[in-house]
């Protein structure tokens, strides 16, 4: 049994409010344990505020794409976005995790989430628009 | 996102309750800084009512941490849920900031 969701945001952060309500709904309606809730919210908010700070330059005017395909074991997430190239695998650099207090920089956290929390990661470029496509196993 | 404050000889504890994303961090660090008074020689963040936070929440979490660093104030968090744990964790903020079971427990640490 798999169900399909198409969601679609506008790039600005104000669409933070209307993605969480969105994941939590299908969190309740496919009966997701809220760990899940919790990690599928983080990865997308991660994500699309990368995507409205920085691939648009603050441009409030594009569309973010967002698919979940539910199945039995695992959750597949494709993030579609026209903003300009960018590769969560391999265009953010991998933060410090190791400094005191006092060295440890502000930021650079939010890819290294998403690539902690999400088992498998797919990305290409295609048409001029960043295809994402991420898998979590619904195991934990 | 609200923080309720409460101060217990010379240490504030501050109880964070609801959400912490990228839409209401600066909010957060707004509240809370304001919240933490010169003389506060040890600051508490209870996030027992803490339900959700992101690494825009983290980064207002290292720039207090720093700020209290800076002036020789202890800081420790306590009472955070399964998955927030696990954020504080993935980020390597365990290891900087002491990290307590309950609210009981960061006071007598």
């Amino acid at each position: 049994m798999s169900a399909k969701r198409l969601l679609r945001f506008a790039t600005r952060l104000d669409e933070l409010a209307r993605l969480s309500a969105a994941i939590e709904e299908l969190g309740e309606a496919e009966d997701w344990p809220l760990d899940l809730v919790f990690q599928i919210n983080l990865v997308l908010e991660e994500l699309v505020v990368n995507i409205v700070n920085h691939g648009h330059g603050g441009d409030p005017n594009h569309e973010i794409e967002i698919a979940f395909t539910s199945e039995a074991d695992a959750l597949t997430i494709e993030l579609i976005d026209d903003g300009r190239a960018f590769n969560p695998l391999d265009d953010a650099p991998t933060p410090d995790l190791d400094s005191e207090i006092e060295d440890r920089p502000i930021g650079g956290l939010g890819v290294h989430l998403v690539r902690t929390v999400i088992d498998a990661m797919i990305y290409k470029r295609e048409n001029d628009k960043n295809h994402l496509t991420m898998i979590k196993r619904r195991d934990g | 996102m609200e923080i309720k404050t409460e101060r217990q000889n010379g240490t504030l504890i501050a109880k964070v309750e609801g959400r912490v994303d990228s839409a209401n961090a600066r909010e957060f660090e707004n509240a809370l800084s304001s919240a933490i008074s010169d003389d506060d020689t040890y600051v508490i963040a209870d996030f027992e009512g803490l339900s959700y936070i992101s690494s825009s929440g983290l980064r207002v979490i290292l720039l207090i941490a720093k700020t209290l660093r800076s002036r020789n104030a202890k800081f420790a968090l306590c009472s955070l849920s399964g998955p927030i744990g696990e954020v504080f964790k993935i980020s390597g903020f365990d290891k900087i900031i002491s990290i307590y079971g309950s609210q009981a427990e960061a006071l007598a640490g």
